[in-house]
């Protein structure tokens, strides 16, 4: 599989989507084995193109081996005054997110078969998945910014079919047009910056603009404004701080969906578009210091709003938004394989993790933490894949997320040290709320007895894929290690596949690891001592400090501040807008001209008397008229 | 035999307007045409338009209907007289024939059947003010537009009836033709507008 | 010596007469009247300019007849009509005749 054939990944997914969504009434079980099929084709194909990438590697280039393989003519005006192409662009950060969303997108695919079966609609959601992956591959494959966005925009549409897909829902359909228009916002600056950018490169193409920027061809004010609404993109699509309220409302979606999308691939498109546009960030620091705050900020706030959060996938999404502030942190301080890498890592236990709640959600049809509990006995293959995935997600040796999240830490401990602090304490309140979900789920006394009763494990459609991603969650973390990357093909680990200036070798500092370590360990530990067996600590801690729980579960208000903006500027604004278009547009002016000319017609009604001497005395006056003007002329 | 007051009022006027006004103007007349300022042509010709002036006013300010179709048979022979001093006799008889005969006596019997005399026609309505205006203005154009001009010409010819009749009959022949038709047309129709519908009443 | 100028000025005076007449009169008779008094003064000017520029054909002269014969029948149509209208409303006021107004 050459690395020029990689338009095919696009038009596999894009084939079956369209096929599917025309037909899928018509096909037997709603066309769900086309989809796997088409997943597992696109899966092995993209490590087909993952080979064939080892074998031309090249040092001491951004991310190295780039080739702009397969490329159409898309836009063509003015015969080359306006020209883009449709071309696929496969280097290392593309080769780990073809691995990531074809892997992810196959056990998600399989899981779903088994989890949706009997949905309405099953067909559709099968197309809408398609759909998204053909959307997700091509941003990941773009070799220009314009297609890069036409592809981000698509990624927004599939999102919002599938979060409303259960639309007769009325939360359902509120929160897929939240999502759509929360990273519509962001959408905006990402076109902006996308503009701008053309507008002193002239080109959509990345390397151009790269190489345009490192050359100095930016003047250094305007690039950073550029970089900082390219960044707005990647704070709404990814869900950081201020636009990380459509995600938690998000999980409204089917929870194979909320795997997908909301954990693993779409709101990673704003790490990955930012880490492809990093050596331009390079050219402007204080762009990536933004970046940096940002992530910072995030994986705080949505930290401790996970912490007091009753719903099991809003926990976890949550933790999405927490982790991806960590990704932009690791990116704020100008370390792509670091940010890439957990970006792995996280994709495969996170997934993880939503499809074994989904489990759990299939099972006891309940979704609050509250009504659960004791479900280890009942549910032991979904039990054990999340306490893998939590442990990996907390951060323990030797899962995967420890791996990745010590690489971000150690960066942080040298580059910027503030961060570092930050990021340890979210360290530590993620592992108490990982612990805290899973205790109350699967641990303790079966607090809704109905529900206990009824759950029973799931079938080998939905505990394959938690298995394999399990595997996953466990062994994924060693791609860092420099032999095991070698013996994969690549030229060493992650860090020396994945970087900016120069490939990093991966040391271990046993020191810091166990400083690492015994942080997430002492998260655990609270989160026992807080939540094991009846939780009484718990209970008296929120009573200690009700008013910053409400704030917590109220997400800070955040939510609340937009809706009042809205209410007031964006609502006053239409109203004044519509005040206007009725009174002056409608009224005087449609209405208003019709009134006039009958207005007239009532006055002017008065001259036909119907008397004829003043009919006469009228022609008279003509005739007079007539007379005067033909002596004058004469 | 006592008089009616309203011909007692008409002739007061009449006999104070007639001396006041037509008086003198004889006299003037008479004077410049013995001093020999003016032709006696000429002096007919005053006169003749005198009558006419005094004639047309009559007919269109009387209050009294049957004063003012008076008045036009008045006018109208002046007219007549008018065509005499034109060297068109033949239309001087044909004016006092149709005219005189003809119109006016029309004229009174329609008066006659509409009853206009025991009716008092209200006074004239409100366009007053505007007709006269626009009348004035009227008079005032059509009279300046003759005023510039001059014509070096006088009366050559005596039109003879011969002459009238070989015109008529020879070179207008299809229009006398359709005048007749005209004419009976509108016999015809007067007939037929004003005719009572007896047959109806009956059938009813 | 008369000129034509004379009998010009004169058909105008008479026909501004009979204008005012039409506009002025209420009664369809005496509205008839000064239409005839119009008639007139057409027929002074055809005359007039038939004697004095026209001597060998005088055609204006044979207009007048026509336009003798004419007025002639137009009154006596005319006076049908108003004969008719006076029998049904018993009034000959031309302002009451107003049922096409408004």
């Amino acid at each position: 599989m050459s690395m020029a054939m990689a338009g095919i990944l696009i038009a596999i997914p894009a084939s079956i989507f369209v096929l599917l969504a025309l037909t899928w009434k018509m096909l037997p079980r709603g066309g769900d084995f086309l989809v796997v099929l088409g997943f597992l084709a696109v899966w092995l194909l993209g490590l087909g193109i993952a080979a064939d990438f080892t074998k031309y590697f090249h040092e001491g280039v951004f991310a190295p081996n780039g080739a702009n393989a397969f490329a159409f003519d898309w836009i063509n005006i003015g015969d080359g005054l306006f020209h883009i192409q449709f071309s696929t662009w496969v280097d290392s950060i593309t080769v780990v997110m073809i691995v990531v969303v074809t892997t992810v997108a196959l056990m998600v695919a399989i899981y779903s078969t088994g989890y949706m079966r009997g949905e309405e609609r099953y067909g559709w959601y099968f197309a809408a998945l398609s759909l998204f992956v053909t959307a997700m591959l091509t941003l990941v494959l773009s070799g220009n910014l314009l297609q890069l966005y036409f592809a981000w925009e698509g990624v927004g549409l599939a999102s919002f079919l599938l979060i409303g897909f259960y639309w007769e829902r009325q939360s359902a359909a509120e929160a897929a047009k939240k999502a759509f228009i929360t990273t519509r916002v962001g959408d905006v600056g990402l076109l902006i910056g996308i503009v701008l950018l053309w507008r002193e490169a002239g080109t959509f193409d990345i390397q151009q603009i790269i190489e345009f920027a490192e050359h100095g061809g930016f003047n250094s004010t305007y690039l950073t404004v550029s970089m900082l609404f390219l960044f707005l993109g990647a704070v709404g699509k990814s869900a950081q701080f201020p636009l990380h309220v459509w995600l938690p409302d998000a999980m409204e979606g089917p929870t194979p969906v909320s795997a997908l999308i909301h954990a693993a691939t779409m709101v990673v498109a704003g790490v990955y578009l930012v880490a492809r546009m990093m050596p331009v960030f390079d050219v402007v620091p204080a762009a990536r210091e933004v970046v940096l705050y940002t992530g910072l900020i995030t994986a705080v706030m949505a930290a401790t709003m996970g912490l007091v959060s009753n719903d099991i996938k809003r926990v976890l999404a949550f933790s999405t938004v927490s982790q991806l502030g960590f990704m932009f942190v690791a990116l704020g301080m100008g370390a792509v394989g670091v940010a890439m890498f957990h970006l792995l890592t996280h994709a495969f236990f996170k997934a993880l993790l939503f499809l074994g709640s989904g489990s759990v959600i299939h099972a006891t049809h309940e979704q609050t933490v509250e009504h659960l509990g004791g479900l280890r006995k009942k549910l032991p293959i979904t039990t054990w894949t999340f306490c893998i995935g939590s442990l990996a997600l907390a951060g323990v040796i030797p899962f995967a997320g420890f791996w990745s999240k010590d690489e971000i830490l150690h960066t942080a401990m040298h580059d910027a040290p503030f961060a570092y602090v930050v990021l340890a304490a979210t360290a530590i309140l993620t592992a108490i709320y990982t612990t805290r979900v899973v205790l109350l789920t699967f641990w303790g006394e079966p607090k809704d007895h109905h529900a206990y009763e009824h759950a029973h494990e799931s079938g080998w459609t939905m505990a394959g894929p938690l298995v394999f991603l399990s595997i996953l969650a466990v062994f994924s973390g060693f791609v860092v290690f420099h032999s095991v990357g070698a013996a994969l093909g690549f030229p060493g680990g992650i860090l020396e596949t994945v970087y900016t200036e120069e490939p990093e070798l991966f040391h271990f500092d046993p020191v810091f690891a166990a400083t690492a370590v015994g942080m997430s360990l002492a998260g655990i530990g609270i989160g026992f001592a807080y939540w094991w067996g009846d939780a009484q600590r718990a209970v008296r801690a929120r009573a200690w400090a009700p008013e910053l729980h409400a704030l917590l579960v109220n997400r800070y208000y955040i939510d609340d501040l937009y809706q009042g903006i809205i209410d007031r500027v964006v609502l006053g604004l239409g109203g004044i807008v519509a005040a206007f278009e009725r009174h002056v547009v409608n009224e005087s002016g449609v209405d208003g001209g019709s009134q006039l000319i009958g207005w007239f017609g009532m006055r002017l009604k008065f001259l036909q008397t119907g008397r004829i001497p003043n009919y006469a005395l009228a022609m008279a006056v003509g005739v007079v008229v007539l007379a005067v003007m033909a002596f004058r002329s004469a | 035999m006592p008089l009616p007051a309203q011909l007692d009022r008409t002739i007061v006027t009449g006999t104070i307007m007639a001396s006041a006004i037509g008086l003198p103007y004889i006299v003037v007349l008479s004077v410049l045409g013995l001093m020999g300022r003016i032709s006696g042509a000429e002096v007919v010709w005053w006169l003749l338009a005198g009558l006419i002036l005094v004639g047309a006013i009559g007919s269109v300010t009387s209050n009294n209907v049957v004063h003012a179709a008076l008045s036009l048979v008045v006018a109208a022979m002046g007219v007549a007289g008018m065509f005499l001093l034109l060297a068109s006799e033949f239309l001087a008889l044909v004016q006092v024939l149709v005219y005189g005969g003809g119109v006016a006596i029309l004229l009174l019997f329609a008066l006659m059947m509409t009853n206009a005399s025991d009716d008092p026609i209200v006074v004239d309505g409100s366009q007053k003010p505007f007709g006269f205006g626009v009348a004035l203005i009227m008079g005032i154009v059509m009279v300046s537009a003759t005023v510039g001009a001059s014509w070096d010409a006088t009366i050559t010819t005596v039109v003879s009836f011969r002459d009238i009749g070989t015109r008529l009959y020879r070179d207008y022949g299809v229009p006398f033709e359709v005048a007749s038709l005209v004419l009976l047309v509108a016999l015809v129709g007067a007939i037929a507008i004003a005719r009572r519908d007896t047959e109806e009443s009956d059938a009813a | 010596m008369i000129s034509l100028n004379h009998y010009l000025a004169l058909s105008g005076v008479l026909f501004a007469l009979g204008f005012y007449g039409v506009l002025v009169r209420r009664s369809a008779i005496l509205i008839l009247i000064a239409v005839e008094l119009m008639l007139a003064a057409v027929s002074i000017n055809f005359v007039a300019f038939a004697s004095y520029l026209d001597a060998k054909l005088f055609t204006g002269v044979i207009f007048a007849i026509f336009v003798i014969t004419i007025a002639a029948a137009e009154v006596g149509l005319a006076l049908g009509i108003v004969l008719r209208i006076y029998r049904e409303r018993s009034t000959a006021n031309v302002d009451e005749a107003s049922t096409l107004k408004w």
